[in-house]
């Protein structure tokens, strides 16, 4: 059970090893600090994609519902001058209701997630580019109270950290917990594992389900939240492609594909090493243009590496 | 007579144009093994389907210990304490023997987090592992292993102790010996006599008529959407039941091959 989880920590080492003996400045308290910044958005979303996987669905909309959260919210509190209280609740619901209707279709009407999520990817994304006339919103100039609570940020020593940072730790809890100790963990496994075995033993897997596919959008919708008023910005195109390097950080943590198995800690793996993947091959001098070869590559690498020790662990 | 546990009557089930289950009456009793045979396609499957809640009837009525009962859903059976062991998929191969065991009905603490409850692991692991042991499962099994590790009658076996741990009044076996090898069918098939033995009735549909000579005591066939013939064991024989399955005199047919 924790071998995939323990090859992915030993992976990370030699990652983290090889970029700092590459170029010194990766373990440098700025870059750590970047790093930090970034990891909680992306990291967010694969802690809900983890819980979705392992019920054996998975969500694409997730990219699209990073960038209409924000840009419904700060749209309504810039231009309609509604209350920012009130524009983050209005961001909510409609967060909610777009996971509801996701998980609602896949579980009712019997659709794959990955055909449901696609549309529901192009119809979020057209939203949000069709309110805001492709154009990103003027900036956020407003510091406040949500503004401190999601992205707020203080200096420890040499390191900038941002409050974003304890979300993720504490969301990491709350499914880590979730997963592994709760009884509807044991559920979210089951039903990915064999979703008819759960049904029989009156395991209420598709009210599950769209719990789960809510939770993905609101935690999506909350991590383009924090991305946008850290950077004071929010943009219709912000998160694309965010989907699939979501996915892949919870499949490189050792989540299988096919549900069943998940892994919380192999996921926080996952984010740390797409996140420190992304930034050391800047660092260390890949041009620009080739950084998706190296990505994609070490990507490979590491689910092969799985593979092998799944197929090893079976055999024995 | 014993008392009756599970009765049937005119239970009916289509699917669209296609009449599953035309008018199904049956009488299980306690403490007795009952053969369900029929050749394919003939309703056996809706009507074990019907019975644990898959696929609710469309007519007739269910009464279980003689009360008149409503079976809309899997928990709706197995709170009437009717388990049903579903052919290859009644466990889930990720998760351990503890806590397949205990699915859907996990020990908790603090149950009143509702869904959110921890797992009380103690006690699942010690329920797990006293349950291996009463069901007397030879090989000596880790709880906490996953269920992918075992094998095919080691999966039943598992499947079979849940349902007795409930103390279920019905316990209902998909063609329980399929995809086994010789050694593990026998292990499952006396592991239904000791379920029986235990005081449980156990209902299972099979394809193998030598295995019900072994086990059942009383044989149940259907054709057709249709009970067509209920026999005890101990009175009749192997080609009359070929032949109630099959609607056609075996004997007479085995005769015409001679003679040709």
């Amino acid at each position: 059970m924790a071998t995939p989880q323990v090859a992915s920590l030993i992976i990370l080492a030699i990652v983290l090893a090889a970029f700092s003996l590459a170029n010194p400045n990766f373990l440098s308290p700025l870059n750590i600090s970047n790093m930090m910044a970034f990891l909680p958005e992306l990291g967010i979303m694969a802690l809900a994609m983890t819980l979705l996987l392992t019920a054996g669905e998975f969500d694409l909309s997730v990219g699209a519902v990073f960038a209409l959260g924000p840009v419904l919210v700060m749209l309504l509190a810039q231009t309609a001058g509604v209350d920012i209280g009130l524009a983050l609740l209005v961001g909510l619901v409609v967060c909610i209701a777009i996971g509801a209707i996701n998980g609602i279709i896949v579980t009712k009407i019997g659709i794959s997630s990955f055909l449901v999520t696609l549309s529901m990817l192009l119809i979020v994304r057209g939203v949000a580019l069709y309110i805001t006339q492709g154009f990103p919103l003027k900036s956020w100039d407003q510091p406040g109270f949500f503004v401190t609570l999601l992205a707020g940020s203080f200096d420890l020593g040499p390191f900038r950290l941002y409050t974003s940072l304890f979300w993720f730790i504490g969301l990491t809890l709350v499914c880590a917990y979730v997963l592994n100790w709760s009884k509807v963990g044991n559920w979210i496994s089951a039903i990915g594992s064999n979703r008819s075995a759960a049904v029989a033993r009156g395991v209420p897997a598709d009210a599950v389900k769209i719990w789960l596919f809510i939770t993905a959008s609101v935690l999506s919708g909350l991590a383009g939240m924090i991305s946008a008023f850290r950077i004071s910005a929010a943009s219709p195109v912000a998160g694309t492609g965010y989907e699939l390097e979501v996915i892949a950080m919870v499949v490189v943590g050792g989540t299988a594909l096919t549900g069943g198995r998940g892994t919380i800690l192999g996921t926080v793996v996952g984010a740390f090493m797409l996140r420190a993947i992304r930034n050391g091959i800047v660092l260390i001098g890949v041009p620009g243009l080739a950084f998706n070869i190296f990505v994609g590559a070490i990507i490979l690498v590491m689910l092969i590496l799985h593979a092998m020790i799944q197929r090893r662990s079976v055999r024995r | 007579m014993t008392a009756e546990v599970l009765r049937l009557e005119r239970v009916r089930k289509s699917f669209g144009s296609v009449n599953a289950l035309r008018s199904a009456s049956l009488t299980l009793r306690e403490g007795e093994v009952v053969a369900l045979l029929g050749d394919n396609g003939a309703g056996k499957s809706t009507l074990i389907k019907a019975i644990s809640g898959v696929h609710p009837v469309d007519g007739g009525d269910i009464y279980v210990r003689g009360e008149k009962a409503s079976i809309r859903s899997a928990r709706d059976a197995i709170d009437l304490g009717i388990e049903t062991i579903h052919q290859d998929t009644s466990l889930a191969p990720d998760l351990s023997i503890a806590r397949n065991l205990f699915l859907g009905r996990e020990p908790v603490k603090l149950p009143f987090l509702g869904v959110f409850a921890p797992l009380d692991f103690p006690e699942l692991r010690r329920a797990a592992s006293a349950l291996l042991r009463r069901v007397g499962i030879s090989k000596k099994l880790d709880a906490d292993a996953p269920v992918d590790t075992l094998s095919g009658g080691e999966r039943q076996s598992i499947a079979i102790s849940r349902a007795m741990q409930f103390a279920a009044k019905v316990i209902i076996l998909d063609e329980p010996t399929n995809n086994l090898g010789v050694e593990e069918t026998h292990g499952v098939l006396r592991f239904v006599k000791e379920v029986r033995d235990a005081g449980h009735t156990v209902l299972f549909i099979t394809h193998n008529i030598h295995h019900v000579f072994q086990v059942a005591d009383r044989i149940v066939i259907m054709r057709r959407g249709e009970i067509v013939a209920e026999r005890a064991v101990e009175d009749t024989d192997l080609l009359t039941v070929e032949s109630l399955i099959m609607g056609v005199d075996v004997s007479t047919l085995v005769k015409e091959a001679k003679a040709r």
